[in-house]
């Protein structure tokens, strides 16, 4: 495992880093690998399989793009890769550790360290500006204040908003909101982002302003897990899987 | 960062943050009334006791100062020895006498001026033989000022068929310790007020001062040992005695200060729970980025406690308010001593009754926000998002 740790991960790593990972024997081993894993709930006395022994594996700066209709489990699945919640069978691998032997409050810090999270509704603190939502998991995290706030610019930077950084949310469009969330998933140089329907309240054009970005960001060395109803964005990733009734259907 | 997210937050809906501030700030203002209410007769009694350094009191057995109209027999002579003790600084006799000042009723006390408690001065000078210290009341009621005459009739004293009756010259005005503020007063030299009512060698009580570095309850006990023939009482014995008889004033101020502080803390529990219900998605979604459910609620019981602090504040404010308009009614209060109190600040309690309501805020918040950061994220996540 080494997000949260110095020297790897896109807002540190230079060139040569990211071209390392991207070619080298790195780039081979798996970030995440999801081994016969399924979820059931019980909604209203019946079972409810919302993932059904599904495996994959993620490897290091791979963009995957997870599709499907409403309710097939994408959602599901981004939140047991990204140890949000926990499987009812099989298990799930994120840099060898599997997440839900962990305790609550390990999950926590482990999720806090190791992946980044974007929502289709942003939820970005609407009192915070840019910068300081930016900076938030890295406080949390315990990074000092004036590195926080260095590494928060560049980030913004990074997704085009360098000239946005003390503004709120409400100040901001759709799009750079996503760019804000996209940023604050990238603060503790995570080894794996997750974003959930990342283009859902997005137009055309910002959407494929967001899929250039996420491109970069793998080009960059970053792994991207991204699920989406949107063919643009999912034509765009590197890889693509399709999720029916909670099973994959294009392993 | 977090906690700056949450305390940004109040300012997010000022209406909503005004009312609530405003709702709880009626609750401290109650809180702090009780705590005004619940101590503030026996400190301001404990004040008037001590106000001119009489902490111990001499009266005949059984009775309280003013309380009767029993009289000490041989008072001067029991003011001598008690004078004599080493403990004693000085003892200052009081004679009352009811009579007519003015022809109108009026409470009469016969002092040795060099030496009395009952009253201190606000203009004029202290009496000679054949004058007379005049209280506002009186002074207003008969049209008096130092130099005028006034007369003052005494009923027939004991064992005599005819009513006393003499014309003193006001000498000066004076504020009575003891008095109410509708009581008129009038004070003379014990031998004028002795001759008068007919009671030679009699006093209602004696004010006793302690030697400077001596305990006022060890002197007290001694002199209580040493003249068993009458009542001696140190100023905190008068003051537990009255703290006894006024238990009702403190219980009806702590139930009422408990449940003041309970409204407070169900008040900003409502609010909080209200407000982090609004927030459940982004609650959800930092619990989803890693930020700790320690972390998250601490935030959010931050926000509650900034919102309780600036309502005590406020609340402070508002009860020192009502106190004030509390105190001018209960002042008119038949028969109680215009220095008394009901509602007086003590920092002490004040504190105490802040902290209280600081942590009742504080905790208020802590159930909602430990509910909305310890639910299933996914569930929370897939409600929230579309």
């Amino acid at each position: 495992m080494s997000g949260g740790t110095a020297g790897d991960g896109p807002a540190r790593g230079g060139d040569d880093r990211a071209a390392a990972l991207r070619s080298g024997p790195e780039a081979e081993r798996p970030v995440v690998v999801a081994e016969a894993l399924g979820r059931s709930y019980r909604l209203e006395g019946a079972l409810i399989e919302a993932v059904r022994d599904v495996s994959l594996a993620v490897r290091r700066s791979e963009f995957l793009a997870v599709t499907g209709p409403s309710g097939s489990g994408k959602s599901t699945l981004l939140h047991l890769l990204g140890a949000v919640d926990t499987p009812t069978s099989g298990r799930v691998l994120l840099g060898g550790t599997d997440p839900a032997t962990l305790s609550e409050r390990k999950r926590a810090r482990f999720r806090l360290l190791h992946v980044g999270l974007v929502f289709q509704r942003f939820h970005l603190l609407p009192m915070l500006d840019a910068r300081e939502n930016v900076e938030l998991p890295m406080s949390e995290a315990g990074v000092p204040r004036g590195e926080r706030r260095e590494r928060a610019g560049a980030l913004l930077e990074r997704v085009g908003l360098a000239d946005r950084l003390r503004h709120r949310p409400a100040e901001l469009s759709g799009g750079q909101r996503q760019r804000v969330a996209i940023a604050r998933a990238l603060a503790n140089r995570p080894d794996l982002v997750l974003a959930d329907e990342p283009t859902g309240e997005l137009d055309r054009a910002t959407s494929r302003d967001i899929l250039t970005l996420f491109r970069e960001l793998s080009a960059g060395g970053q792994t991207l897990v991204v699920a989406t109803h949107d063919l643009e964005l999912a034509g765009g990733a590197g890889r693509r899987l399709e999720l029916r009734d909670g099973a994959l259907v294009r392993p | 960062m977090l906690f700056r997210a949450s305390v940004r937050e109040l300012l997010r809906h000022p209406l909503r943050t005004g009312l609530a501030v405003l709702g709880v700030a009626v609750s401290a203002a109650m809180l702090v009334d009780m705590l005004m209410l619940g101590g503030g007769i026996t400190t301001s009694f404990r004040e008037l006791l001590l106000g001119k350094g009489y902490a111990i009191r001499v009266t005949p057995r059984g009775t309280l100062p003013l309380d009767t109209d029993a009289t000490l027999e041989g008072a001067d002579s029991l003011r001598r020895a008690m004078a004599a003790d080493p403990g004693v600084a000085g003892v200052a006799p009081v004679l009352a006498v009811r009579l007519t000042a003015a022809g109108t009723s009026a409470l009469a006390l016969g002092v040795d001026p060099d030496e009395q408690g009952v009253y201190r001065l606000t203009g004029g000078r202290e009496p000679a033989s054949g004058e007379a210290v005049v209280g506002p009341g009186l002074a207003r009621d008969g049209d008096l000022a130092p130099g005028d005459s006034l007369v003052l009739v005494a009923p027939a004293a004991l064992g005599t068929a005819a009513a006393g009756r003499r014309t003193f010259r006001v000498s000066g005005t004076a504020d009575f310790v003891y008095a109410s503020r509708e009581e008129r007063s009038v004070a003379v030299s014990i031998a004028d007020l002795r001759g008068l009512s007919g009671r030679p060698d009699r006093a209602s009580f004696l004010m006793v001062r302690a030697a400077p570095g001596r305990d006022a309850d060890a002197v007290a006990r001694a002199l209580s040992r040493d003249f068993p023939g009458v009542a001696v009482a140190s100023a905190s014995e008068l003051v537990e005695r009255a703290g006894r008889r006024l238990s009702y004033f403190r219980q009806l101020a702590v139930i009422l200060g408990t449940v003041s502080l309970f409204v407070a803390a169900l008040l900003v529990g409502t609010i909080m729970a209200v407000s982090i219900g609004e927030r459940a998605g982004i609650v959800a979604a930092l619990r989803a980025v890693g930020i700790s459910r320690r972390s998250l609620v601490a935030a959010l019981a931050a926000e509650s406690l900034v919102l309780t602090a600036a309502a005590g504040v406020l609340g402070l404010g508002l009860g020192l308010v009502v106190a004030g308009r509390l105190e001018s009614i209960l002042a008119g209060f038949p028969g109680l001593p215009s220095a008394v109190r009901f509602f007086v600040l003590r920092p002490g309690p004040l504190l105490v009754g802040y902290g209280a309501l600081l942590l009742a805020g504080t905790l208020a918040a802590v159930v909602p926000a430990w509910r909305a950061a310890s639910g299933s994220i996914a569930l929370a996540l897939h409600r929230e998002e579309p």
